[in-house]
């Protein structure tokens, strides 16, 4: 597969919300992270994330997206300042992760953080809101948060009779405490039903609107698409794609055209010849017999040089679907 | 946001990271979060009242109703010794108890949303210390109570030094109770701790007087040094065998026993702290 959108080409394509914060220190940065675990009993370490440089600015809503062990949540663990990078640097806000945490400026809804089950939604917030020394009174910036994150009617309930839903706004609402410059929400919607996400992203959408840069991580594509302006594609620990939602999405939206070769022991060759007629169209020949299945961003070309070049027939042109799509965009690198 | 005008600056459009209006005087952050902890703690009644009831039942089992109690021994008699061990066992079990369920409600994922949070590791140790102390009091000063009606009698020394040994040495055992729960990670952690400290109790002469090999032995086990030493100042040293024989223990013993033990707690939590940080 030949990437049409390489990876480190990002900056130039992707500045509609950038450029206004060009000149800012970025929100987050990463240079040639890297970060490794030991293998379990003994075995060979395990490469969460292999080599990232990703630059974040102030204001911008980024999708971090892929699929499970692609390395997001340990890249969101670095920024956090839960794990040290194994090599490479981060920065936040222009400091080290661990300072902009103990300063309130990032603060995040993490996929298993956890809540003490006997507090109430109320105390939780007070045991977190203790923790900072900088939030003016506790109790009126709890009670402030509770009722942005309609929590209010909820305050004197125990954690535990509150839904999955529930305390996923909780968390949101812990997150919110510090008022922070920069939110991490790694996969917030994960447990949650469809009412129960639609909700959360129509708040999600009221505190963007106040400025804060945004790093979400999701293996929802529609998600990604419905709300961030940037996707950050992450396969095997390495950034596989970066630009605006709507470039990756036409990326990630090729059609695929497929169409039958007389000879079915030409196939591999006629293959083959497609991709050196179209290099750059081609994304991924796969050959049934005598049937060529091709993924491309550039459906006509393809299409005309399959019936006039090959001499191929029954011709047929599909939509790939966003999750194949997503999947052959990310396949190559697990 | 007692601060701003009503109408000119609603909560939350303040720019990120600028909400730093003054409070006065706030509390402190240990003594807020030692409230709500404790409040966790009374939260939970039937652990409680087994904490707090238990010891005081087995005390007045086994230091009142029978014809031993009233025996001298040392500055006092064997009834105070009965009840220096019974209000140690309720205290280790009560600060064993928070220790274990400390790790495992940081390793299920509260210890990530605190990690999120500027408070520091020695804050939380320095909180749970505490809670674990002001909850080990709790039987700790019923049994003595009890103790103080129902015929235990001791110098006013053997009183005061025996109640604070017990309840400073608890604290030793939050540690025991913290090493289970960062080697299993598990509620059953919780009860697997509290289930050992009833063992442990056996083997520290708790329960019943030890004798021969296995007196022996106990002598080698955490709580036989704790309440050895907490009843130190009543019996300076003598000890009622299961044989209705005493034999001496000189002061070290105790100490090292004591020493020994709280090192080898404090080395084996940090190595399973060490452990268990990076990814859970």
């Amino acid at each position: 597969m030949t990437s049409t959108l390489p990876p480190s080409t990002a900056p130039a394509s992707y500045d509609v919300g950038r450029r206004a914060h060009h000149h800012d220190v970025p929100a987050v940065r990463l240079d040639a992270l890297r970060r490794t675990f030991p293998g379990a009993a003994g075995g060979a370490e395990v490469v969460a994330v292999d080599h990232v440089d990703l630059e974040i600015g102030t204001g911008e809503i980024i999708a971090l997206l892929g699929p499970n062990g692609a390395g997001k949540t340990t890249t969101l663990d670095v920024v956090l300042g839960l794990v040290p990078p194994s090599s490479g640097t981060a920065r936040v806000l222009g400091r080290a992760p661990r300072e902009a945490v103990d300063a309130g400026l990032v603060s995040a809804v993490l996929q298993t953080g956890g809540l003490l089950a006997d507090l109430t939604v109320r105390e939780t917030l007070e045991y977190v809101a203790a923790t900072y020394r900088r939030l003016p009174t506790g109790s009126a910036s709890v009670a402030d948060v509770l009722e942005r994150t309609g929590l209010t009617a909820l305050a004197g309930r125990r954690v535990s009779t509150c839904s999955g839903g529930e305390q996923q706004r909780l968390r949101f609402a812990l997150a919110l405490l510090p008022d922070p410059s920069l939110l991490v929400l790694d996969e917030p919607t994960a447990a949650m039903d469809v009412a129960a996400r639609r909700e959360f992203w129509a708040t999600m959408h009221d505190e963007t609107a106040r400025g804060r840069t945004v790093v979400f991580a999701t293996h929802y594509l529609e998600e990604a698409d419905a709300f961030a302006d940037r996707i950050v594609l992450m396969a095997g620990g390495r950034v596989v794609a970066d630009g605006s939602t709507a470039e990756v999405r036409a990326r990630a939206t090729g059609r695929v055209v497929s169409a039958s070769v007389t000879d079915p022991s030409a196939a591999v060759a006629a293959a083959d010849r497609l991709r050196a007629l179209l290099p750059s169209a081609v994304a991924d020949v796969e050959v049934q017999g005598a049937r060529l299945r091709v993924c491309s961003a550039a459906p006509d070309a393809v299409a005309r040089a399959l019936l006039v070049d090959l001499g191929a027939h029954d011709l047929e042109v599909v939509s790939g679907s966003l999750d194949e799509a997503f999947l052959l965009l990310t396949e190559e690198h697990r | 946001m007692s601060t701003t005008t009503p109408g000119t600056v609603t909560p939350g459009t303040t720019t990120p990271a600028s909400t730093t209006a003054p409070s006065g005087r706030r509390t402190p952050a240990a003594l807020t979060l030692l409230r709500l902890e404790l409040r966790r703690v009374l939260r939970d009644p039937v652990t409680l009242f087994f904490t707090v009831a238990l010891p005081a039942f087995l005390f007045l089992i086994f230091g009142t109703s029978e014809d031993y109690a009233g025996d001298d021994i040392g500055n006092g008699n064997v009834g105070m010794a009965i009840m220096i061990a019974m209000a140690g066992y309720g205290a280790v079990s009560a600060t064993v108890s928070i220790g274990a369920s400390s790790a495992v409600e940081r390793s299920q994922g509260w210890g990530r949303q605190l990690g999120l949070t500027p408070l520091r590791d020695r804050t939380y140790v320095l909180v749970k210390a505490s809670l674990s102390v002001l909850v080990a009091l709790a039987p700790l000063t019923l049994v003595y109570l009890l103790g103080a009606v129902a015929g235990a009698s001791g110098d006013a020394s053997a009183w005061l030094l025996s109640y604070v040994v017990l309840a400073c040495g608890a604290t030793a055992f939050a540690l025991y109770g913290l090493c289970f729960g960062l080697a299993f990670r598990s509620e059953a952690a919780v009860s697997g701790a509290s289930g050992s400290v009833v063992v442990l109790s056996f083997l520290g002469n708790i329960f019943f007087p030890l004798s021969g090999g296995l007196l022996a032995f106990a002598k080698l086990t955490p709580l036989y040094g704790y309440v050895a030493l907490a009843r130190y100042p009543l019996t300076e040293g003598w000890v009622v065998t299961g044989d209705d024989s005493l034999v001496h223990d000189p002061l070290w013993l105790p100490i090292t026993n004591v020493a020994v033990w709280t090192l080898v707690l404090a080395v084996a939590a940090t190595l399973l702290v060490r452990r268990g940080r990076g990814r859970q």
